[in-house]
């Protein structure tokens, strides 16, 4: 057993639990540091894959700021004091088989094919000035179309959650 | 200066115009006016002095490169650029010129004027596009100006609505636009508009016929939406909710006639697709005809004009698929001027007599508005096709190409559009002119100062003197698209003339004389069939809801029959909420989010499975 | 750890995300079950990226635009989410059934 092993068996296990406690809890604060946590398994093991640049996005973007509004719309929203309503038992069956189905289906996927690997790139490769060379060369089209996506969420949000001024 | 500094002068004035407006004069409008009259202005110059420099060579900016495709930005400089752009420039002009007049009275004035300057940005960029992607995005834009315009005055239900039909029914045609455009991308790898019409390595060369049939029936699609083709000509009507310079600039002299435009500017790939044209020629034709049929009932002067626009851009496609890109331009630059000629007039007797009615204007005194009178006539005359006005002459093109390429039918139907033309032209003119009878309008009907203030009065005698003239341009068209006309003698002529003139009589018959009530009065089911648009509107309605219905009822049966009991919570809710589409579904959107997934996944597991 | 590992771990981590989006009431909850599926596809670019592509840039740009397109999404459904809120009082996905009518 070699420490990177047991590294990246504690991912694993936090993106894996971190899960299953996102999906599974029924308060919402549970459902959110879960996701949380599974956010940070994932980062770890972007870490482990090679790239260190993604996986600090990963804690910046997603943990730092969608976790973090997730966590502000839930303060808005939801009166903390009130117990969250139970579910239906069919709906949780029938959402169990359907992902169930789905879970499935992927490994009998993944059963049947043989993936084609290659050897890993050299260090250089996966500098991060690659990266924003692809973004801005290659890439660059769907660069300024999520740049536009971006702009339009900003004015799509800002014009559905303002408050009407005028009585209804 | 060179030709660079004048297509970004021409391009971009309007550009300056609009967002200083927009930006700093909301509490001055009467600067605004002057800002952007003096945009407008510029861009005319430079787009006069374009043209008098004659074709020049593309200008290209690389935008961005993405993959092996290049994106540029630029400008197309040959003839029919040029062409068009002077005139897009000048009816502006003309336009903005008239609103000073026509707006004076308008709260929200600098808005109005930015609106016009940021159409003018858009429309100019879409005519010098060099690359296909470009003119799309200018085209989307010029489509984006129209919605606000009609929509200007939007506390109106009525003007918000039609603004929103407008957007949605052009969305249609856009979508079918936009995939023929990234058609074009995929065989030819760029979206330069010389290198895709170059007779020796663009696109024709290139593409298996039907290929290119698939292509150029995507645009026309596009087409279709923008210049309010059948089917989808319903939002012209509506759109006249805008202020009338409104739609005299955009429903009837440049935007509309952008569809138009594409075809001419695209003509190579559509002179080569056979079967394209043939489908262009029979939706214009039942365009023409159907439009022509509208216009002959109808009591609103703004809707009479709106068919009629509806009606003479048929004829210029019909021109166009027929194989005579000279007749269809032709007639686009004539239509333009005498179309925004017909539209200011109209305004003028709007504004001055507070209605739409044709009636109403005639028996308020119409005709004592001279100068409009005048303009009225001249506009009117060029539409039906009086000798010797504009549109006597470039109608008189179109049928010559009907003639040689469109097949007798064609010919016939286009004569028969000619005659109604006619017909519901000199309606309007008598209506106005002759009325059966004059009732002096009280006092308070009357506007502050002068029926016809000079802002309002220039730019009708300009679009006069252009309406009366443009007929006699025939030979410099044709030079700047390079295509070689023949002149038409007196004989062939004769027939175009006769078919006019029984227009006119018929017209003089009903509406010059007697109780005016048009012949259409004896046949009431056309009448009715006539001033309801076909019932197109209602028959769109009641499909889209039946087609709601069925899938509607689908969904119920898979739900009842699927579930059976298992989501009685639900169940029992959908099946006691009531009555019609209310009880066939749940609106739980899990519950069909959940549907999906198991589809799906049981497909996954299938395939998984080695299936 | 090898590819199949990684996907694996990546179709699990879907599934899961998916169980939440179906069976959670709080609107809220969904959409940390949509954020768990768009990580599911992270991770597959990432595994891929690693073991089967040439140039290793083109998946981290992959993920990178995901985070992008995540963050746009979170930002309309939450303010989705906070208007139906002041609207309803409610951001129960069972109390909403708006597409009946």
């Amino acid at each position: 057993m070699t420490v990177e092993l047991i590294v990246v068996s504690l991912f694993v296990v936090l993106a894996v639990a971190g899960g299953v406690m996102a999906a599974r809890s029924r308060q919402i604060l549970y459902n959110i540091i879960g996701l949380g946590i599974s956010l940070f398994g994932i980062a770890g093991l972007f870490l482990q894959l090679g790239s260190p640049f993604v996986a600090a996005m990963q804690l910046l973007i997603y943990i730092g700021g969608i976790v973090v509004a997730i966590v502000f719309a839930m303060m808005l929203s939801m009166p903390m004091a009130i117990d969250p309503p139970a579910r239906s038992l069919p709906k949780t069956i029938f959402a169990a088989i359907g992902s169930g189905l789905f879970l499935a289906g992927l490994v009998g996927l993944l059963n049947n094919t043989t993936f084609e690997t290659r050897p890993t790139a050299g260090d250089e490769a996966w500098a991060v000035s690659r990266i924003g060379n692809a973004l801005l060369e290659h890439y660059n089209l769907v660069f300024e179309a999520l740049s536009v996506v971006l702009l339009l969420a900003i004015i799509g949000a800002i014009l559905i959650a303002r408050r009407d001024r005028t009585p209804a | 200066m060179d030709t660079t500094t004048l297509i970004l002068a021409t391009t971009f004035a309007p550009f300056a115009g609009f967002v200083i407006a927009i930006l700093f004069l909301h509490r001055s409008p009467q600067l605004a006016q002057v800002v952007v009259t003096t945009s407008a202005a510029v861009a005319l110059g430079g787009a006069v002095q374009l043209w008098l420099n004659g074709p020049a060579e593309p200008l290209r900016y690389l935008w961005f490169t993405s993959g092996a495709i290049d994106l540029y930005f630029g400008f197309l400089l040959d003839g029919l650029n040029l062409m068009f752009g002077v005139a897009v420039a000048l009816i502006t002009l003309c336009v903005i010129v008239y609103s000073i007049g026509y707006m004076a009275d308008d709260p929200s004035k600098t808005r109005y004027f930015a609106l016009l300057a940021f159409f003018e940005w858009a429309m100019l960029s879409f005519v010098y596009a060099v690359d296909l992607l470009q003119s799309f995005i200018f085209w989307e834009l010029v489509g984006l100006a129209s919605f606000f315009l009609i929509g200007f005055w939007y506390q109106k239900p009525s003007a918000a609505e039609a603004a929103r039909k407008a957007f949605l029914m052009t969305r249609i045609g856009d979508v079918g636009l936009l995939i023929g455009v990234l058609l074009v991308m995929m065989t030819a790898g760029h979206f330069d508009i010389p290198g895709l019409l170059d007779p020796d390595v663009g696109l024709v060369t290139r593409l298996a016929p039907a290929t290119l049939t698939a292509i150029t029936l995507l645009i026309f699609v596009g087409i279709v939406g923008k210049s309010a083709q059948f089917p989808l000509h319903t939002w012209l009507p509506d759109a006249m909710e805008g202020p009338t310079p409104v739609s005299a600039l955009l429903h009837s002299a440049t935007m509309v006639a952008a569809g138009v435009f594409l075809m001419a500017r695209l003509y190579p790939l559509f002179l080569a697709a056979e079967t394209t044209r043939s489908v262009i020629l029979v939706v214009a034709t039942i365009t023409a005809l159907l439009a022509a049929t509208m216009a002959m009932v109808d009591r609103d002067i703004k809707k009479v004009l709106a068919y009629s626009s509806i009606s003479q851009l048929g004829f210029m496609l019909m021109a166009l698929a027929a194989g005579s890109l000279f007749a269809g331009v032709f007639h686009l630059i004539t239509h333009a001027l005498f179309k925004a000629l017909l539209f200011l007039c109209s305004g003028l007797f709007i504004h001055h007599f507070a209605t739409n009615d044709l009636e109403q204007i005639g028996r308020s005194g119409g005709r004592g508005m001279r100068l409009t009178t005048i303009g009225l006539l001249i506009g009117g005359g060029a539409l039906a096709g009086v000798p010797p006005l504009s549109g006597f002459f470039s109608k008189e093109e179109i049928f010559a190409a009907l003639g040689h390429g469109g097949g007798s039918a064609f010919t016939i139907a286009a004569f028969a559009a000619a005659f109604l033309t006619a017909y519901y032209t000199f309606r309007m003119i008598f209506l106005v002119t002759v009325p059966d009878r004059i009732e002096p309008h009280t006092a308070d009907d009357h506007h502050e100062g002068s029926a016809e203030p000079w802002t309002m009065a220039l730019p009708v005698v300009v679009l006069s003197l252009g309406a009366a003239l443009a007929g006699g341009w025939g030979d410099k068209i044709a030079a700047a698209l390079g295509v070689e006309i023949s002149h038409h003698s007196i004989g062939d002529m004769l027939p175009a003339i006769g078919v006019v003139a029984a227009g006119v009589v018929l017209a003089w018959l009903d509406f010059g004389r007697g109780d005016r009530a048009g012949f259409l009065t004896r046949i009431p089911a056309l009448q009715s069939l006539f001033s309801n648009g076909w019932h197109i509107d209602e028959i769109y309605r009641a499909v889209f809801v039946r087609i709601t219905g069925w899938v509607a009822t689908l969904l119920h049966g898979m739900e009842v029959k699927g579930l059976d009991g298992g989501f009685d919570r639900f169940g029992v809710g959908i099946l006691g909420a009531g009555s019609g589409s209310r009880r066939v579904q749940s609106g739980w959107v899990q519950f069909y989010g959940g549907c999906a997934v198991v589809v799906v996944g049981a497909i996954a597991f299938y395939v998984g499975m080695g299936g | 750890m090898t590819l199949e590992m990684y996907l694996l771990l990546s179709a699990v981590l879907f599934s899961l995300g998916l169980f939440a989006a179906l069976s959670q009431r709080n609107l809220i909850a969904v959409l940390i079950g949509v954020e768990l599926m768009m990580n599911a596809a992270s991770l597959n670019f990432m595994a891929f990226n690693r073991f089967s592509v040439t140039d290793p840039a083109t998946g981290q740009v992959f993920v990178l635009i995901i985070i992008g397109l995540a963050a746009a999404e979170v930002a309309i459904f939450l303010s989705i989410i906070l208007n139906l809120y002041r609207q309803r009082h409610t951001i129960d996905a069972e109390s909403i059934t708006e597409l009946r009518r």
